[in-house]
């Protein structure tokens, strides 16, 4: 007997009373008049940033206004042609030294800042390894609860997604909160219409 | 009449400074936890159907292992089952060789700590290096977590800093807590990029999508297999879960209860290994398939590790993490420690005064306090009871069982009020270390009812 | 309606006053109420100790003690919570059990069955409620800080109907005392620490007494007190409840 076989057994004989699943899709979970709104505060209590662009306004420029001091950006996305570092293309660990990281979100969740970000580059390092990083979502894409938004998640082909909130935080030492442990040191949200 | 925890905690408390931050420190965090849940209408509601997911998914177990096995395999996954910690272990040193790993970075993970991996590994020639600050900073310490969350929250930032300048070369005397995080930061950033293999633990697995969700502030999970071409994720059996409904509910739980905010940071889901990497998913068994047939302490299986019973416990607070014999302290950990090993342990199951706290804020409602008087009606089969307290409690027994004893005890106790301070207040006498007898009262109330001076 | 007094054993020892109060009150309210002899003790310190069984017998005599009432009333929310929660099964297949049905802690009893809304004594002085963890988080006498459910105390509620008192609570209102039965002298560092931060959350309400359903948490932080020598005073609530009878 393999030993799959042979813990499932074991689970099998030890396994005494049999509960029912309960109906979860009664759970209605907490609801915002203005869910936008709701997600603009939560971001920033979260440690993020949070700006609206303007219909028609380059993205480009809102970044290279958000981080003058930054060199080296990296993405795949189409729209974005300042990024000099291409995380289709190069390996992993060479995205180490990014400055800013561009990236697009799928469902903001007004609850608690999380933004889903479905992989859709070669190395998802981006996401992580980059200094700061900028994460575009159209705003009409933000439901008011995790019960909504695990609704509309389906995994892509590359298998991994990742619900962001906010910079990479600590508060290990001495409990103090900082901000930018081992990922990104900062993120703004670009809402777009 | 006094455990290993007793005596420890007598130690804890001797330094009063330290132990009135220790508690202030974690009565914030179930502060904010109290925050959370009371900002949510439907936090009890949540509560209720997270345990009976897990109460569902429990004694379902066998067909969700397999659904998950199977789907994660579709996924690519390598999928592995081991019987014990040192199957565990195996499984991970044979993955490591066959990949000429010699450094592997990992994120958290309480199941690596049950199986004691790091140490066989390092043995083995193989470096590890913890990722979650916390972590990086005991094991530079060559310390043991005191809180299954906050790990290392018992270390003062002065001690940081000096740990600091000797293996990170920090600045001599700085111990800001932003400076000391960046410069394990920067360090870390060397061990990602140069390690050949990642690896997490796992918050939950998804039974109808074969992934590992893995939930951190750190972002340390997703470093940690970012960048090396190989993931080993390592998940204890009762940690899978229905689908992406079930866990929508325990991701709003976990955050929460655990550290009072909305969501972690990361909250990451591993279905596949990136282009050019392999992912490798070991199910450990290590005793939980035994558990689900134990009709007092199943439910223990439901626990998902977000240390909130440790918070709010009294105990706990004000006894530190270290003065539980079992590396899981708290009230969860008396019961984790009692299954792992019901001889080894006992000396936990005294540090907890019933009041009930851990079982209220107990996000999937365990029974904590109830297992833990269970255990307590244990100890004398397994020859572990104190003698003192048997002693004592054959004597109520005695007294008890016989009106006219006690009546008679009864008229006889005010004379212990004017027992000389000596023979009241010695090394014998645990109540009198920090309190005053109380007075027994000149006539009892029984003894007024039958005078009739009760009207 | 016929009242049993269950008068636990440290009440009766200790505090007998406590006894008194609630047979007075009772009987003020008009009611039935009488105290069969040959009680001892609810059971429950041995078995928090661990040894359940050495309980065994004293549940079955209670539990015939008072086989005739309809409600077994006691001034105690601990031991009334013992014997509701604990008896059925440890007297499982042994001896069937009825007082668990019928067993309240004195406040409930008031609160929940006889709906008090008037009272007739004065008490012009500060308290400081001591919410004792078994009256709260067993019984529900008050909505525990943990819950999101919404907030109640039926203890609150009874004093607020005594002339001239002002009702405090501590911070942390209902976090453990630590008496904690054989916890108290198994643990006796841990056990005082509780004590003794808890009796400083009460004392800063400034209160004149600490008050609650339990004497027992009451006699662990008056033996805190008396030692360090603080000023505070200990009163069951029901002897509140009773004032001027």
């Amino acid at each position: 007997m393999s030993r799959k076989e042979d813990i499932l057994s074991r689970i099998r004989e030890n396994i005494r009373k049999s509960y029912d699943m309960p109906d979860i899709s009664r759970i209605k979970g907490i609801q915002y008049p203005d869910v936008i709104k709701q997600f603009e505060e939560i971001s920033k209590t979260v440690g993020g940033k949070v700006v609206k662009a303007v219909p028609g306004e380059d993205i480009n420029s809102i970044i290279k206004e958000l981080y003058p001091d930054a060199k080296i950006f990296a993405s795949n996305l189409p729209e974005i042609t300042i990024a000099s570092k291409n995380p289709d293309i190069l390996e992993a660990h060479e995205l180490n030294g990014t400055d800013v990281g561009i990236i697009k979100g799928q469902i903001g969740v007004a609850e608690n800042g999380c933004i889903w970000i479905p992989q859709t580059m070669k190395e998802r390092a981006v996401c992580f390894i980059s200094e700061y990083l900028v994460i575009i979502i159209s705003g009409k894409n933000i439901v008011n609860n995790m019960h909504e938004a695990y609704s509309r998640i389906k995994m892509n082909g590359y298998g991994y997604g990742c619900f962001i909130s906010g910079p990479s935080k600590t508060a290990d030492i001495a409990q103090a909160l900082v901000m930018g442990a081992q990922a990104a040191r900062g993120v703004t949200v670009i809402i777009t219409e | 009449m006094s455990t290993q925890h007793t005596k420890a905690a007598k130690r804890f408390l001797h330094n009063a400074d330290k132990a009135k931050w220790h508690d202030a420190t974690f009565w914030s965090v179930r502060a904010k936890r109290d925050t959370m849940a009371m900002s949510l209408e439907e936090w009890e509601e949540l509560r209720e159907t997270a345990s009976r997911i897990k109460k569902h998914t429990i004694t379902h177990m066998d067909k969700y292992l397999e659904m998950f096995a199977n789907n994660a395999e579709k996924n690519g996954t390598i999928v592995h089952w081991a019987k014990d910690a040192d199957e565990f272990n195996d499984i991970v040193l044979k993955i490591l060789r066959d990949h000429n790993v010699r450094k592997m970075v990992k994120s958290k993970s309480m199941l690596t700590e049950e199986c004691e991996m790091n140490p066989y590994l390092e043995k083995h020639g193989i470096e590890v290096v913890e990722t979650d600050l916390g972590e990086r900073i005991l094991q530079l310490m060559e310390s043991k977590p005191s809180h299954i969350v906050m790990p290392a929250i018992h270390i003062t930032q002065e001690e940081v800093g000096q740990l600091f300048e000797e293996k990170l070369d920090s600045e001599k005397d700085n111990y800001d807590p932003t400076y000391l995080t960046y410069c394990a930061r920067m360090s870390l950033r060397n061990e990602f990029i140069e390690s050949q293999a990642g690896m997490t633990g796992a918050n939950f697995g998804i039974a109808e999508t074969g992934e590992v969700v893995v939930c951190t502030n750190e972002g340390n999970a997703d470093m940690s297999v970012a960048i090396p071409k190989l993931h080993i994720a390592a998940i204890g059996l009762e940690k899978v879960i229905p689908d992406y409904q079930s866990l929508s509910i325990f991701q709003r739980l976990l955050a929460r209860s655990a550290t009072g905010q909305p969501t972690t940071t990361y909250t990451s889901h591993f279905g596949k290994a990136r282009p050019g990497a392999e992912m490798h998913i070991i199910l450990v068994d290590n005793g939980r398939s035994s558990i689900i047939a134990d009709s007092e302490h199943w439910e223990t299986l439901k626990c998902m590790r977000c240390g909130a019973c440790m918070n709010t416990c009294p105990v706990y607070r004000r006894s530190g993490g270290y003065s539980y014999t079992y590396f899981i302290p708290g009230p969860i950990g008396i019961n984790l420690g009692m299954l792992r090993d019901k001889y080894k342990y006992t000396d936990n199951v005294s540090a907890c005064s019933l009041c009930c706290s851990c079982d209220n804020v107990c996000p999937v409602k365990v029974n904590l306090s109830e297992q833990i008087y269970l255990w307590r009606q244990n100890l004398d089969s397994l020859g572990k009871a104190d003698p003192m307290k048997k002693t004592m409690s054959r004597g109520m027994k005695t007294l008890f069982g016989h009106p006219a004893l006690y009546n008679m005890a009864l008229k006889f106790a005010p004379i212990a009020n004017h027992a000389p301070r000596p023979a009241l207040y010695n090394s014998l006498n645990a109540w009198g270390k920090g309190r005053e007898m109380p007075k027994f009262a000149k006539e009892s109330f029984q003894t007024m009812w039958k005078k009739g001076k009760i009207k | 309606m016929k009242i049993g007094l269950f008068i636990p054993c440290y009440v009766d020892a200790i505090y007998p006053e406590v006894g008194v109060a609630t047979y007075k009150l009772l009987k003020h309210l008009g009611l039935d109420v009488t105290y069969p002899l040959n009680q001892t003790c609810c059971g429950q310190p041995m078995a928090n100790a661990g040894f359940e069984s050495m309980a065994e017998t004293i549940a079955t005599k209670l539990d015939d003690t008072f086989a005739e009432f309809d409600y077994v009333v006691a001034p105690s929310a601990s031991c009334a919570a013992f014997v509701k929660i604990n008896y059925p099964h440890l007297l499982k297949g042994k001896h069937e059990c009825t007082t668990s049905k019928k067993i309240m802690d004195v406040i409930e009893f008031l609160h929940d069955v006889l709906k008090v809304k008037a009272l007739p004594g004065k008490f012009p002085y500060t308290v400081s409620i001591h919410n004792s963890c078994h009256g709260v988080r067993e019984l529900g006498l008050s909505s525990p800080s943990e819950r999101n459910i919404p907030k109640y105390s039926k203890i609150k509620n009874l004093l607020s109907l005594v002339d001239g008192i002002t009702i405090k609570e501590p911070e942390r209102p209902d976090e453990c005392c630590g008496f904690g039965g054989m916890f108290s002298v198994e643990e006796p560092e841990v056990s005082v620490q509780m004590g003794t931060d808890k009796l400083e959350r009460h004392i800063a309400t400034g209160a004149q007494y600490i008050t609650g359903p339990d004497s027992s948490c009451m006699m662990h932080m008056q033996g805190i007190a008396k030692r360090l020598g603080k000023k505070i005073e200990f009163i069951h609530a029901v002897q509140i409840l009773s004032a001027g009878l």
